[in-house]
């Protein structure tokens, strides 16, 4: 016993310097948020309203590739696209230049497609800036596991992340013990806001973003 | 360098894991009447290819759909249904936008399009089915035969509300019969938080149905668990039955993800082989422990 904490010892003195160098750096580049802050930012890209065009049923880079959407369809929420990352402000550009409204993963990552998939959503309610630096694969790096109780704690502004798979933006508990929470959902085609039981949740790890402004 | 640091996370997880007591996984013990599992339905789905698309056309295909998902995709697929008078069983298909029919044991009878992704399913007080359209979350109202009926409207029964009190009570405002009325939900397994309440449903005799959630996990875990129970109240508010530890590892997310009907439990569970329609019938004997 008292050799495993000897190892544990020396291992903290000499290696914990080399993991924890780069790590302090990437925090400390992180840009800093207000809880309220980000929640905003979450409900303003799913509120953004857009209309879907003739040119943005088609991707002009994917011929296998099918819209979600309707000619002159109204939609609230930027569309879902996989891999995508982009701003409201940067999703209406590209709609406007005929770029295709949304894409799924099957059709792979779209250059011709505009929207936000779940990690990029995420990461642009956190203040981040575009381009997918963080997937829900790594975004452990920039978060980290709440001290508090998250059945009961958690804040707005804290993620439930299941690596390699999804990750949702929490934004409030509800009094029937159900929470709020912001998504990018594949199978909504689109970012949206909703509340949803725990057992949605089964498996999802709670992060903290580390730029958080408390 | 790399490689010290590489060793001492080893051997710090290898000692945390040595040192921690191994964390319960079991479910708390159930002090009210138990249902057991009285059925399961299964129907087959395909798995949507790579690069195949979906047939949307065709209604004669016997089978549900589902996708594979990818990183940051989640797979998608039938994620609601809910349970007519007969006991057949309606189901969305999103990736072919359709909406199917099975017969309650899972014999699929027929499906019509829709021609959008719904991702919701409700059989209305009038018999006639509301959709929710995924993209735009607009209730579509069909009869039974599949035929729009968008003059009609579509009012999604409501049964109640409930508020968590404390990690161990909670109370339900239930709707029967146009009168509101005060249940209150005890939750009182050793070791266990309540986390949340749902009114489901009301029958005709009174008995009102309650989905709870609790975790036993406490904030020590590194991940989400919990357990999910279907109670049965009766009209005076005794806790008659409790349907426990429903399964919960769904490969597509469900929505809908309990219905009752009857006194009958249903819950769907979409997995990537099948969709299964696990059935606890609160009217038979129950098992007490």
């Amino acid at each position: 016993m008292w050799f495993q904490v000897r190892i544990v010892l020396i291992c903290f003195m000499f290696g914990g310097v080399a993991l924890s160098r780069p790590q302090t750096a990437t925090i400390a580049r992180l840009p800093r948020a207000s809880r309220a802050e980000i929640v905003a930012r979450a409900r303003a890209i799913a509120n953004h309203s857009w209309t879907c065009g003739s040119s943005n049923l088609n991707a002009s880079c994917s011929r296998k590739y099918r819209s979600d959407w309707k000619v002159g369809q109204r939609v609230t929420g930027v569309p879902y696209r996989w891999g995508g990352s982009d701003t409201p402000e940067q999703f209406d550009k590209k709609l406007a230049e005929g770029l295709a409204a949304g894409a799924h993963s099957q059709y792979g990552i779209l250059s011709c497609a505009a929207g936000v998939d779940c990690s990029g959503f995420v990461t642009q309610a956190w203040g981040l800036p575009a381009g997918h630096a963080y997937s829900t694969s790594n975004l452990r790096q920039i978060a980290g596991k709440p001290k508090y109780n998250w059945y009961t704690d958690m804040k707005p502004g804290d993620v439930l992340n299941l690596p390699g798979s999804h990750v949702v933006l929490f934004t409030g508990y509800n009094p029937d013990g159900t929470i709020n929470v912001c998504e990018a959902a594949g199978s909504k085609g689109r970012v949206v806001c909703h509340a949803a039981t725990w057992s949605r949740f089964v498996k999802y790890i709670p992060l903290q973003y580390k730029g958080i402004d408390e | 360098m790399a490689q010290l640091t590489l060793s001492m996370i080893l051997v710090i997880s290898a000692l945390i894991q040595g040192l921690s007591a191994p964390q319960s996984t079991a479910s708390p013990r159930v002090a009210s009447c138990v249902v057991p599992l009285s059925q399961t339905v299964r129907i087959p789905v395909n798995m949507l290819g790579a690069s195949e698309q979906p047939d949307t056309r065709d209604t004669s295909i016997p089978t549900l759909l589902v996708s594979k998902g990818a990183v940051d995709e989640l797979p998608e697929g039938p994620a609601s249904f809910d349970v007519l008078q007969d006991g057949s069983i309606v189901i969305v298909d999103p990736l072919r936008k359709r909406i199917c029919v099975f017969d309650p044991q899972g014999k699929f009878r027929k499906a019509w399009k829709i021609g959008f992704a719904a991702d919701s399913v409700t059989l209305l007080r009038s018999g006639l089915l509301a959709i929710e359209e995924s993209g735009t979350d607009i209730l579509h109202v069909f009869d039974r035969d599949g035929i729009a009926k968008p003059q009609e409207s579509a009012v999604i029964p409501k049964y109640g509300d409930a508020r968590v009190l404390s990690g161990t009570s909670g109370v339900v405002n239930r709707v029967s019969a146009g009168e509101a009325r005060s249940l209150e939900v005890n939750y009182d397994r050793q070791g266990s938080r309540l986390l949340s309440l749902q009114v489901l449903a009301n029958d005709t005799e009174g008995n009102t149905f309650v989905a709870v959630e609790g975790t036993a996990a406490g904030d020590s875990g590194e991940e989400i668990r919990l357990n999910k129970a279907i109670r049965r109240y009766s009209s005076d508010g005794t806790l008659s039955r409790e349907v426990s530890d429903i399964p919960l590892d769904y490969y597509v997310a469900a929505v809908d993800e309990v219905r009752v009907r009857d006194g009958k439990v249903y819950q769907l569970l979409t997995t990537n082989s099948e969709v299964r329609i696990n059935v606890w019938n609160t009217n038979d004997q129950c098992q007490h422990d």
